[in-house]
């Protein structure tokens, strides 16, 4: 049986090279020898309420707006959860979780309340590396610190029942110090990069979960080598 | 032509602040020139505009190459002024209209944001307009965005002649409402960019040739002038037909690439709007084999390359395309500078899946996220800090050639040819 991987509305959330989060998925998953399924959710198409996995990037503020709406429209994110998916939102796709987010026009958007979160606007535009250390609540087995580059307007606060995914130890992420946010299976996060190919013990973690057993971290030079450079760069700075 | 005596001040002065910066070993000195001329006469690129200018281009990818294409068939009928470098935004514009032979007739290049304000100061003749695509992932360029302040334009100026490709849907929408207007179905190779309808946002239907939305009806404006493009087997087929049914071989063109055939097309269409003879237009065409260091065959330390540019997934997916078969090597830089854009993201979105069977050499400074796409596309690499070095731990195979593409992002790119200028062999 493979694990169905739903990557929702790449042709709206997908401006950041995050493609490379089901890419990395895929990969991984090869590695591991578990057999994948991605399906590619276009607007106007209906999204799977059976994925284990489903996977939302970053995107402009009007296509942010249109997937939000069409996710309404649809709920099956909100049913896919509910039957034990996992969900990987970045950026635009994080805020989506959310009670509400701002549109284009600046006026707050109703979103799938997937995350007890709200998002509002930060006073300057957050561009640039991002590097967080996990937190208590994060899935057991994320230790290592984050990476990513993060490309945003938005600050998201965190109500009770969302966890902070990680806390910042360089750039803005949420805008309070924290970064991201966990709640169950669901995670937000603003690191794109993409972050699963940065980060990919979170990959594993999501799989970990399809398949019902915890996965052994594999080690992968070229991906090593990728974060050692990132780390570096913004600490030597 | 007569102008007003503070510009001629102006640009007086910026040929010292040019002449100083060179002297200083800081460039061409054309952009701190043209700085410095519009301090001194803000109107000043209108003062030397005065209806020489035949043509702007814009367009995310292709415009340094259409506007050398352009610029050289016009010289068939007279002196042209036209940059020899991508300086296109305002400053670049004053420049080239300053320096160029006086009185003569001008094309430039025009950066996307800025065409606007060089449409309204230089009252162009014709505005090509090409494609519209994502660049720059760390700015915020929406291409949406840039389709409405060219709608907005096209409204304000409706004496302006556009020639706008009807294959990209955006353009299409930023040129819908011109009162004068050639449709040039160029071909777009990227949809990815233009997935969705800029207007309502349902996701566009396409075939072969044309597309169309079922949101709100939009669908290809009827094109005057068609590129034609196959490949196969190393046989490329490739034409230009006319309005009036007359077809154009572009199959010698000395630049490469569907998208520079594609290019040539938009070129073709508007010399014929300005007058010009179009089989002279394509001979002097088919001479230009490199434009501002793209495709030039350079000396770079240790090996010979032939330097190609690109900015973006658009541009990459285009180059993938004209590099050698499988398995010649290849050079790939990726820099992450801010004239390249600081997030590399895009890696992620150019399939270059395309590359596999051969030997790449990763370089550049985000060399380690390109290795880790190639890594994950199935394609050998070596990650080489600088490949150019005379003891640069390179794979025989890349020894072995006598040229070796060197595809690279614009930092990349500039480094290697400004080192390599006094040997370009063909620039
Ligand atoms: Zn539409």
């Amino acid at each position: 049986m493979s694990v169905k991987i739903a990557s929702i509305y790449p042709t709206l959330l997908g401006t950041y090279g995050d493609g490379g989060n089901v890419a990395a998925l895929t990969h991984l998953a090869t590695l591991h020898g578990i057999a994948v399924e991605v399906t590619e959710v276009s607007p106007g198409h209906t999204v799977p309420h059976d994925a284990d996995i489903y996977v939302l990037g970053g995107g402009e503020d009007t296509a942010q707006s249109a997937a939000a709406a069409a996710l309404h429209a649809s709920g099956a994110l909100a049913e896919g959860v509910k039957n034990g998916a996992s969900v990987l939102a970045i950026c635009a796709g994080y805020q989506i979780l959310g009670h509400t987010f701002l549109d284009a026009e600046g006026k707050p958007s109703a979103g799938l309340a997937l995350l007890d979160v709200t998002t509002d606007r930060l006073d300057t535009r957050a561009v640039g590396e991002l590097l967080a250390q996990p937190s208590e609540f994060a899935p057991a087995g994320l230790t290592e610190v984050f990476t990513g580059y993060e490309n945003h307007g938005g600050h998201t606060h965190l109500g009770p029942d969302a966890k902070p995914l990680a806390t910042v130890t360089h750039g803005v992420g949420n805008g309070d110090g924290t970064e991201g946010a966990i709640s169950g299976r669901v995670i937000g996060t603003y690191l794109h990069g993409p972050c699963l190919v940065r980060n990919p013990r979170i990959a594993e973690r999501l799989l970990g979960w399809a398949v019902g057993r915890d996965l052994d971290h594999i080690v992968e030079a070229e991906v090593e080598a990728l974060r050692q450079e990132r780390l570096d760069f913004v600490t030597k700075k | 032509m007569n102008t007003p005596l503070r510009t001629r001040l102006a640009i007086s002065a910026g040929k010292l602040a040019a002449a100083t910066s060179r002297l200083a070993g800081r460039g061409e000195g054309m952009i701190i020139g043209g700085k410095v001329a519009l301090a001194v006469s803000p109107h000043a690129l209108r003062d030397l505009a005065q209806g020489r200018v035949a043509a702007l281009v814009s367009a995310t990818n292709g415009k340094t190459s259409t506007t050398r294409l352009l610029a050289t068939a016009l010289s068939q009928s007279g002196p042209v002024a036209s940059p020899t470098t991508g300086a296109n935004m305002t400053e670049g514009a004053v420049w080239a209209l300053a320096t160029g032979e006086p009185g003569a007739q001008a094309v430039l290049e025009v950066d996307e944001a800025y065409l606007p304000r060089i449409v309204r100061e230089t009252q162009p003749k014709v505005v090509l307009l090409a494609n519209l695509s994502r660049d720059q992932l760390d700015r915020m360029s929406e291409v949406a965005m840039l389709a409405r302040k060219w709608r907005a334009m096209i409204a304000e100026n409706p004496d302006v002649l556009i020639i706008a490709n009807a294959d990209d849907p955006i353009v299409a929408y930023a040129a819908e409402k011109a009162t004068k207007i050639v449709w040039v179905a160029a071909g777009q190779a990227w949809t990815a960019d233009s997935s969705v309808c800029p207007d309502c946002g349902t996701l566009l239907s396409r075939d072969e040739k044309t597309w169309s939305c079922s949101g709100c009806g939009r669908s290809r404006p009827e094109p005057s002038w068609t590129f034609e493009w196959s490949a196969q087997q190393g046989n490329t087929y490739a034409r230009a037909v006319a309005p009036d049914g007359q077809s154009f071989d572009l199959s010698h063109l000395g630049l490469p690439g569907r998208f520079n055939a594609s290019n040539a097309t938009m070129a073709l269409a508007a010399c014929s709007e300005l007058g010009q003879d179009l089989p002279t237009a394509l001979e002097l065409m088919n001479t230009v084999s490199a434009v501002s260091g793209r495709f030039a065959t350079v000396q770079a330390g240790a090996l010979t390359v032939r330097l190609l540019l690109a900015k973006n997934p658009a541009g990459w997916s285009e180059l993938l395309d004209i590099m050698p078969p499988a398995p010649t090597p290849v050079i790939v830089m990726i820099n992450a500078n801010h004239a390249d854009g600081r997030d590399p993201s895009w890696l992620w979105d150019v399939p270059f899946e395309r590359l596999a069977g051969r030997t790449v050499i990763a370089s550049g400074n985000r060399r380690r996220d390109l290795a880790v796409r190639l890594l994950h596309a199935g394609v050998d690499a070596h990650v080489i800090e600088d490949p150019f070095a005379p003891n640069a731990d390179l794979p025989d195979s890349v020894r072995a050639l006598e040229v070796i593409d060197c595809a690279a992002t614009y930092t990349a790119f500039q480094k290697i040819r400004v080192a390599a200028l006094d040997g370009e062999v063909d620039a």
